[in-house]
């Protein structure tokens, strides 16, 4: 490997950056705000107010006015502009949008630099955690008993889909945003993502897709579930506009993401770094993007054709006017099912780097990892009617279905071979990211073969729509994605922040949420193996004691992310300190000092094997 | 840091923090619409019997959602969203209907159901049933599973005929309400649940939307204590 | 370490196995009969024997995974701030990624038999001629009627060992009808009828709950149902008000 110059002296702050030097946050929001007042303004005086989608109309212009007003108001729009003038981006330019030497207030800016753009990463993430965590505590608390006495049935039923879908966007990003972004560049040897500014457009549009989403409690909510299905969603307000434009800003910001990620993994690999050479995250984050490029298409279909149906007298989904539910069910299932892997694969790639490490052992049977990774990617593009076993769409093609959603169990049992290949007579460093990979490998098994009953049909017929199946994906969202994610979090903060992500609080965190996963999600199980439908804001007597426990459970997943978020606020600037290669790991992002350069690496190194040979004593350091 | 400090900050991080959310936690409960409670009234001389008004009305202005109708003047709505009953007894009911109708699009509702002696008596006729095509809106009670006995009433309630203007409820004019009575049996304590099933709420599909599906309209809860 | 060592010290890791997975099968054949709602029909006492089925052959698997997760932690973890020494860097092992691929395809495969043949079991008619009762969902309620008569009710009632055929529809959103002690559901859905059967062979009450998110009372959208003999069911039909 290859050693690189130390921190440059600190310089001045670029020169360039024109309009840039005073954008940021604050004055995207403002523009954001400005711009959707302005479309209100404008749709509400031109539009026939007497039409019946009148307001549903306005609704979605309000949209489209704040998504572009907070785009120039960030100032994302100013490269491809001054470029449409003659006048593109010079180098000065180029280093003030990368943030040279701007401290703190880069990361509150449209900075190109992947490093910042990871971070921002990670605080977007925590915050659509936190409020979809304070969502599912209300719901919660709202079913510690039967009969329905916290909140009303309106409300609940709000909270659920909104629980829903920002759950869904924060674990879409969770892995493959932060460290997708901080780590994958470095990792590949370049100096930065092969489109810096798409990279920084990705994630502003993130939150300003998210702040719609958000922004649908304000207008009415959304009590239609999170599966937004026709017929239900004709009868929510505008909530269910805002819901659909801050899809399609969202898959704009994922779209955008996937096709970045893949140029950069196979244009910008540094000079050695074959195929065969990748570390097996990368892999994870290639079969993600291009799952991801396959699926979101999908979900812009479902989205635009409801809104039409909703502001433009179409009929896709009304079946009074000679359309179905059906083709909303099918299309927003295309996009849905390959969406859990979207979820899902990122963190297996970077569980199976951790183990890798963690265990001082290379990843076991590297070809067979991604294949299997590969083959989850693909089968999950063939499954997604299984969601719709019930619906009385197509009885005939249960069977096939049927059958590809247990096949998928193949590769996901490899996927356990490769990892408990990898940790088999390793010396397993018990470190916090250690810790939450075998937590993960505890409820992926449970997760994953509840799948299975789920895909049979028979058992299908009893428990769909039941709390097993809300238990079933909650140990995937919950008990593994998010446990991959907290891995992946202690494995590289060192890395962002030079210090070590404090190793009791983490192991007090660790716990409580397992535990609390465990009372949580097991009671789950049996409530609705009892017969309790899902969505229900309160339920029959026959359930009160499972729910009862799944409550107090929540509360003891709460007081674990809640240990959690004072662990990684106390350790950022305060945890143990660290050296640049904590864990004696070999691929290249720890070869680079903490923090790393602006461009990752002054001479860019050259790669002559896999990072996988641990058999050379590495000195901490 | 050492285990019992690190514990330490745990656990006071997790008081703080719980008492913060615990406290937002009250005022979304206290922030959840509901009206004032209407108390069913005691009948003199009659114990194990209450007596209890409500009504429909065309339009939100007559002052239960606020001074101007609320957010939604134009939408049909019951007067009380929030209704308490004693347990293990009779409630003699009153409803006055202001609004005008149309056929029910599900014309099961026609029938009185639940009701002592499955009747109701409308403008002083007692009938079973009503003409399917000619309703404003139902009264359809039940009890929300888990709490409470067993208990389904459903009272379609016809069509207001009268166009005479004479009735003025906080400043606006209403035609005189055709007025429905009946009796129906608490059980035990419990939470109850009530909705019009005669859609009228906007939505292309099933005209369930709008006041339909926003709770305080068209929907509400009965408490039996 | 010799291959003495590892063979003994893999003992641990099959004694804890093999009693997870004895536990585990124990489980699986109590916890779904004493779980699910009571079977009343030959459909529901297939599904909680298939839930019995897969749970037993997925018991070695779990008690695989934690057992390794423990054995690896006790056998093979190291504690402490210092780096561990590198293991042997062992990167692949074709036989047994064979084996392993094996075993799971044919777990796989004998799963996948099993539900494809309960589900041609489920589908199968008896060919007698079934009762038809048409459903529908309502916002927020079902209602029932028998074709041939004119009764419609809120409360279903069945005859016993009877085949019977819900055809079943909504008249606004979509609702899942679902007879929770029959194991059977469908969706009802406006504009089009979709069918499930059933045979009833027990005497007693049961319950329809909607499991199609359906709007602001969805949780409430309980109703009752009685399975009772066909002299009940026909003095039943006799006595309720004739509809248009």
């Amino acid at each position: 490997m290859t050693t690189t110059l130390e921190h440059p002296v600190t310089a001045a702050i670029p020169q360039g950056g024109g309009l840039a030097r005073r954008q940021n946050y604050a004055t995207g929001v403002a523009a954001g705000v400005i711009f959707a007042y302005l479309f209100w303004l404008i749709s509400h005086m031109t539009l026939d107010s007497t039409g019946r989608p009148f307001g549903d109309q306005v609704a979605t212009f309000t949209c489209v006015g704040w998504m572009i007003g907070f785009w120039i108001g960030i100032g994302a729009f100013n490269g491809p502009f001054r470029w449409l003038l003659g006048r593109d981006h010079t180098h000065e330019d180029d280093l003030y949008y990368a943030g040279q030497n701007m401290g703190k207030a880069r990361y509150w800016k449209f900075t190109t630099d992947h490093k910042v753009v990871g971070v921002q990463y990670i605080v977007v993430v925590m915050s659509l955690l936190g409020v979809g965590g304070m969502l599912a505590m209300a719901m919660r608390t709202n079913l510690i008993t039967p009969g329905n006495h916290f909140i009303n049935q309106q409300i609940y039923n709000s909270f659920i889909a909104i629980h829903g879908m920002v759950m869904i966007l924060a674990l879409i990003v969770v892995i493959a945003g932060p460290w997708g972004n901080f780590v994958m560049p470095i990792m590949l040897g370049a100096r930065d993502m092969a489109f810096p500014r798409l990279n920084a457009l990705s994630l502003w549009t993130l939150v300003s897709a998210a702040t719609l989403l958000v922004g649908t409690l304000a207008v009415g909510g959304l009590p239609v579930g999170w599966v937004v299905l026709d017929p239900i969603s004709d009868q929510a307000g505008v909530g269910m506009d805002f819901f659909a434009m801050a899809i399609l800003v969202f898959a704009v910001s994922t779209t955008v993401a996937s096709v970045n990620n893949l140029v950069t993994i196979f244009t910008m690999r540094t000079k050695g770094m074959t195929l065969e050479r990748l570390p097996i995250f990368v892999w994870g984050i290639v079969f993600t993007a291009i799952l991801g490029l396959y699926a979101f298409p999908f979900f812009i279909v479902a989205e635009t054709l409801q809104l039409l149906d909703r502001t433009s007298f179409t009929s896709f989904f009304v079946s009074t006017g000679g359309g179905t539910g059906w083709l909303q069910a099918n299309l927003f299932w295309l996009m849905g099912h390959p969406e859990v892997y979207v979820i899902l694969l990122p963190a297996v790639g970077a569980l199976l780097e951790i183990a890798a490490v963690m265990s001082r052992k290379p990843v076991f049977s590297y070809r067979t990892a991604v294949g299997a990774i590969a083959a989850l990617s693909g089968l999950s593009a063939l499954v997604w009617a299984h969601h719709m076993f019930t619906s009385g769409w197509a009885p005939t093609l249960g069977g096939p279905f049927m059958l590809t959603t247990e096949l998928i169990s193949i590769p996901t049992g490899v996927f356990f071979l490769v990892l408990i290949g990898t940790l088999w007579r390793g010396h397993i460093w018990m470190k916090l990211p250690t810790i939450w990979m075998f937590g993960f490998m505890a409820n992926f098994v449970i997760g994953g073969i509840t799948g299975i009953y789920l895909s049979d049909i028979p058992l299908d017929d009893q428990l769909h729509g039941t709390m097993f199946v809300t238990a079933h994906f909650h140990y995937i969202f919950v008990g593994s994605v998010l446990f991959g994610a907290i891995a992946a979090l202690a494995f590289w903060f060192p890395k962002v922040t030079g210090r070590f992500l404090s190793e009791s609080l983490g192991r007090v965190s660790f716990w409580l949420v397992f535990v609390g996963v465990q009372i949580t999600f097991l009671a789950m199980f049996i409530s609705g193996l009892k017969g309790m439908p899902r969505r229900v804001a309160s339920y029959s007597i026959l359930f009160e004691h499972t729910n009862f426990a799944s409550t107090i459970g929540a509360y003891i997943i709460m007081s674990g992310m809640i240990v959690l978020l004072v662990a990684i606020i106390t350790s950022w600037n305060k945890g143990e300190p660290a050296g640049p290669n904590p864990w004696g790991a070999n691929s290249l992002e720890w070869m680079v000092p903490t923090p790393p350069p602006l461009e990752n690496f002054t001479v860019q190194p050259v790669v002559t094997e896999d990072p996988y040979n641990f058999d050379k004593e590495v000195v901490r350091s | 840091m050492n285990r019992s400090k690190s514990l330490g900050i745990a656990l006071a991080s997790v008081l703080v923090i719980g008492a913060a959310l615990g406290l937002a936690g009250f005022a979304l409960a206290s922030a959840s619409p509901h009206q004032t409670p209407l108390v069913c009234a005691a009948v003199q001389g009659q114990s194990k019997t209450c007596s209890l008004t409500m009504a429909t009305y065309p339009d939100s202005g007559e002052g239960v959602h606020g001074k101007d109708g609320g957010p939604h003047p134009d939408w049909v709505t019951y007067s009380n969203d929030n209704v308490i009953l004693p347990a293990n007894s009779t409630i003699d009911m009153t409803i006055d209907q202001y609004d005008s109708g149309g056929s029910l699009n599900d014309a099961f509702f026609d029938q009185i159901m639940g009701t002592t002696g499955g009747t109701a008596t409308i403008d002083g006729k007692t009938v079973t049933h009503v003409d399917p095509n000619n309703v404003g809106h139902t009264f359809t009670l039940r009890n929300i599973p888990g709490s409470g006995t067993y208990l389904f009433v459903s009272v379609p309630l016809p069509a207001d005929p009268n166009t005479d203007n004479s009735v003025v409820l906080n400043g606006t004019h209403y035609n005189k309400p055709v007025v429905v009575q009946f009796s129906f049996k608490t059980g035990t304590k419990g939470v109850y649940e009530f909705n019009c099933e005669f859609p009228c709420g906007g939505s292309r599909q099933g005209q369930f939307g709008e006041a339909m599906s926003t709770f305080g309209y068209m929907s509400g809860t009965f408490t039996v204590n | 370490m010799s291959d003495t060592d590892n063979k003994k010290s893999l003992k641990s890791f099959y004694w804890m196995w093999g009693i997870g997975t004895v536990i585990a099968v124990l489980l699986s054949l109590w916890a779904p009969g004493h779980f699910m709602p009571r079977s009343m029909s030959g459909n529901m006492r297939l599904t909680i024997l298939t839930m019995v089925v897969f749970s037993v052959a997925a018991a070695p698997v779990v008690a695989g995974v934690y057992a390794i997760a423990i054995y690896a932690i006790r056998t093979w973890g190291v504690h402490g701030d210092d780096i561990p020494p590198p293991a042997e860097q062992v990167r692949d092992n074709p036989k047994s990624v064979g084996t392993w691929l094996l075993v799971s395809t044919v777990l796989t495969v004998f799963l996948l038999v099993w539900g494809l043949t309960a589900l041609a079991a489920d589908n199968a008619s008896t060919g007698k001629n079934p009762l038809v009762v048409d459903v529908t969902g309502q916002q927020w309620l079902w209602s029932f009627s028998y074709p041939g008569t004119h009764v419609q009710s809120n409360e279903l009632y069945l005859p016993v060992n009877r085949e019977v055929e819900f055809r079943v529809t909504s008249d606004d959103v979509t609702h899942g009808f679902w007879i929770v002690n029959m194991g059977v559901q469908v969706d009802a859905n406006p504009g089009t009828i979709t069918t499930i059967h059933t045979t009833p062979n027990r005497l007693g009450d049961f319950t329809i709950r909607c499991e199609q998110f359906c709007g602001l009372n969805h949780a409430f959208m309980d109703a009752n149902g009685h399975v009772v003999t066909s002299q009940q069911f026909n003095s039943w039909l006799a006595a309720q008000p004739q509809r248009a």
